[in-house]
């Protein structure tokens, strides 16, 4: 037996707000999260601008998670700052964390190079730096595990169910909000806490990203510079945030009378199997995703009514994306709605999809989609109807959202309106 | 009824060598590659050895030899390793399988930055003060950083690279560090061959513990706690190892030599304020294994006093006991991500040989804990 999921918890943490309150009035009044860049000196980096989380500081919920107290990983303090907003969101009763199933999507290792530095010079500095780090008390750890904010958020709440962590890069957060809706649907448990986080605003994580050539060096104009389907678009720009959502199966969350959000209908995923550094540029793997999900919602490409696009800003990507839509949905792509929250978000990696998931949710509930801004100079290859003019009225049933990792990873939700 | 799942083809790099008969042949004869550490100085540590695999030729096995200049060692084992278990299943994709037809399911561990590639970038970032400063970062230190660096710290790679060589389009995940999510790699893509999402499954994982930084990170996370009391312990190691598996129907429909059942599996989470024998029990009694004895255990006793001593208790309490057993990870080191597909696909060998059940126990570090049971398909 199926059964139907659906999201009755939503919690985050973004440059654009630390409530889906606030966060959902700044995306829909087409508000940009980027500037530059405070967390660390970035003056002489080539890209100094990211979505930083401001008025944020890690520890901050210390009281609360005692045994987080050495952590020092931001990504951690915002993961726990978003997954707690999403139970309390939810409220769901205590007895049911037991049997609840725990998804975290993560990315990158943050490695501290200031525990290196001071010993860098030695004449044999691994060695040297080894035994250092190895008398210190207490340790200071060069790197955390990927895992870590999925113990501290297991253990705390007695998550028991199953604990994932997925490292599928910027498909992280569309892929565990799809395989936590798998295992919903067919009845290995009844509820559900799904999302990611990440932090790639610092030294290492943006500089490696910079020589890429994939980030927008637009430094001067940081609320400008990521421009989706924009001809003159020139790179994404790196932010930091964490999103998580609470999702059940239809029956538990009726049995407690929840607040529902919206459904989740499916889910799928495909690998591009071309370039680490290239999507595949006529959208192959993009689409295979795409048809997957809606296949496996039980519809038809023309009954998806909006796009949550992947959208990131890179001249690259937003052709390949662009068609893709079109090969999945033919002659219906250009007639719905598209919109990229990355323009206002910028591109939290891991976290993406995670938060991409709550604005599709919020584009049903609310029946408001947010704007696509910075889209001054429409691109003609990218020739769809994207929402510019300001946030648009909705009154379709379905969002489709899509996440395409940097490697190939590529993954695809659809939701639908819940009627009450 | 639930769909038949069959383990058709296996892939193995490990410090125990490439062929998997000839590795369980090892295990059998007590063949170990436990040494001290080659490539580093292991005396800061608690723990003096580790598994390492000696020449390691990826290029043999990668056409595209650029290819290879981007791949940490993590990545080049995953794609020597799955490459040898398709050839093994006699699976390349566009043949009997479409490339979107076939899954791809990862484990990878902690990201293997060496130490010695670190030190030149921040001896140029270095400030007056002698500490690290952002700011000479960006103006030095990011010369001194291979501009390929993203792809060798991002955790994905190991598995886009693999599908990159195999061309595998399929559904796909990456899960990490430790040896459970191995196991859920597994466990995942046996979930999307029963759910008719996949026709036919890799799945295993990668990972490299045998360098500065990874001994750094075990022994701060308590780790090697057993060698700093009872001076015996568990072996770090490298290695990768991916299964092929697919539906019975549709191996048999294509005359695949199939080595064993997927007949049961279980994954729990170890609860705090419980001990790991009672996680393990769980695992067993979650495998509803019928009265028959097993014909093999394949243990996950590293050779950690604690790990073997509650395994030990575990399959007491379940009357799990009788059967041959063999403890891969006292000799081969402990693969960590990779461990619960070198677990399997060694109990694949052996119900192959021997045509009878055997279970294999893939419990380790963090919370998740997981048993597989193998049958004669």
């Amino acid at each position: 037996m199926k059964h139907r999921v659906v999201i009755t918890g939503l919690g985050l943490c973004t440059s654009l707000g630390r409530s889906v309150d606030e966060f959902w009035r700044n995306l829909l009044a087409g508000h940009s999260g980027i500037g530059r860049i405070s967390l660390f000196d970035a003056s002489s980096l080539p890209v100094r601008i990211g979505g930083e989380v401001k008025n944020f500081k890690p520890g901050e919920r210390l009281g609360e998670f005692p045994e987080a107290a050495s952590e020092r990983d931001r990504k951690i303090w915002l993961g726990l700052d978003a997954a707690t907003g999403a139970l309390a969101d939810s409220l769901l009763p205590r007895d049911d964390f037991q049997n609840t199933m725990l998804f975290v999507g993560v990315s990158l290792e943050t490695f501290f190079l200031e525990e290196v530095t001071p010993l860098a010079h030695a004449p044999d500095a691994v060695r040297d730096l080894v035994r250092q780090v190895m008398h210190q008390e207490p340790y200071r750890q060069l790197q955390t595990p990927l895992d870590r904010l999925t113990q501290i958020l297991g253990d705390h709440y007695g998550l028991n169910h199953g604990r994932y962590t997925n490292c599928s890069a910027c498909a992280a957060g569309a892929q565990v909000v799809g395989e936590a809706f798998r295992r919903l649907r067919d009845g290995t448990v009844a509820v559900a806490l799904a999302g990611a986080t990440d932090s790639t605003l610092n030294p290492l994580a943006l500089g490696g990203f910079s020589l890429l050539q994939i980030l927008s060096t637009e430094n001067d104009r940081p609320d400008k510079a990521c421009r989706p389907f924009d001809a003159t678009r020139k790179g994404t720009v790196l932010a930091e945030g964490a999103a998580f959502l609470v999702m059940e199966t239809l029956e538990h969350a009726r049995q407690r009378r929840a607040h529902i959000y919206a459904e989740v209908l499916g889910y799928g995923s495909s690998l591009d199997a071309y370039r680490v550094t290239d999507p595949e540029p006529n959208g192959r793997g993009a689409a295979s995703s795409m048809a997957k999900a809606i296949r496996d919602a039980g519809l038809q490409p023309e009954n998806i009514d909006c796009i949550n696009a992947h959208g990131t800003g890179t001249p690259k990507n937003d052709v390949a994306e662009t068609l893709a839509i079109k090969q999945t949905l033919g002659a219906h792509a250009c007639t719905i709605p598209v919109t990229a929250n990355k323009s206002m978000t910028g591109h939290m990696i891991a976290t993406s999809g995670a938060l991409e998931a709550i604005a599709s949710a919020m584009t049903l509930f609310t029946r408001k989609i947010p704007p696509t801004i910075n889209r001054e100079c429409p691109d003609p290859q990218c020739d769809l109807d994207h929402v510019v003019e300001g946030c648009r009225s909705f009154e379709g049933r379905t969002v489709l959202s899509n996440s395409f990792g940097f490697g190939g990873q590529n993954a695809s939700l659809v939701f639908g309106r819940f009627d009450a | 009824m639930r769909t038949r799942i069959v383990i058709t083809g296996i892939g193995m790099v490990t410090p125990l060598g490439q062929n998997p008969l000839e590795i369980l042949r090892g295990i059998e004869t007590g063949r170990s590659a436990v040494a001290p550490p080659t490539h580093f100085d292991a005396t800061p540590f608690a723990c003096p050895v580790c598994a390492e695999i000696k020449d390691f030729q990826p290029q043999s096995y990668v056409a595209e030899g650029k290819m290879i200049r981007l791949m940490n060692r993590d990545a080049q084992l995953a794609v020597v390793a799955a490459h040898l278990a398709l050839v093994d299943a006699g699976v390349k994709p566009g043949g009997a399988y479409a490339p979107e037809e076939i899954a791809l399911y990862g484990a990878t561990g902690l990201a293997g930055l060496p130490l010695a590639e670190v030190i030149p970038l921040v001896k140029a970032s270095t400030g007056s003060d002698g500490q690290f400063d952002p700011s000479r970062f960006g103006q030095a230190g990011l010369r001194a950083v291979s501009p390929i660096l993203s792809f060798k710290i991002l955790s994905n790679m190991p598995l886009c690279f693999v599908s990159i060589c195999e061309n595998i389009q399929g559904p796909n995940g990456i899960y990490t560090p430790w040896e459970g999510q191995g196991a859920q790699a597994i466990e995942t893509a046996i979930r999307m061959l029963e759910s008719g999402d996949a026709g036919c499954a890799l799945a295993g994982g990668c990972d490299v513990k045998t360098h500065e930084l990874a001994f750094l990170t075990l022994e701060q996370q308590g780790l090697f706690a057993s060698w700093q009391k009872d001076h015996i312990g568990m072996a770090p190691g490298e290695g990768a190892v991916f299964l092929v598996l697919e539906t019975a129907d549709r191996a048999i429909d294509r005359g695949a030599r199939m080595y064993a059942q997927v007949s049961g599996f279980s994954l729990r989470t170890h609860q705090p304020g419980t001990t790991r024998a009672d996680t393990f029990g769980d695992v067993f009694k979650g495998l509803n294994l019928p009265p028959q004895p097993l014909g093999a255990l394949v243990a996950a006793d590293n050779g950690d006093v604690s790990i073997g001593e509650e395994e030990h208790q575990a399959l007491a309490s379940g009357q799990l006991t009788g059967a041959d057993v063999i403890r891969p990870k006292k000799q081969a080191g402990d693969l960590f991500a990779a461990a619960a597909g070198l677990q399997v696909g060694l109990a694949a060998l052996l119900v192959a040989r021997n045509g009878r059940r055997v279970l294999a126990n893939c419990f380790g570090h963090g919370s998740e804990q997981a048993a597989f049971v193998l049958e004669p398909p």
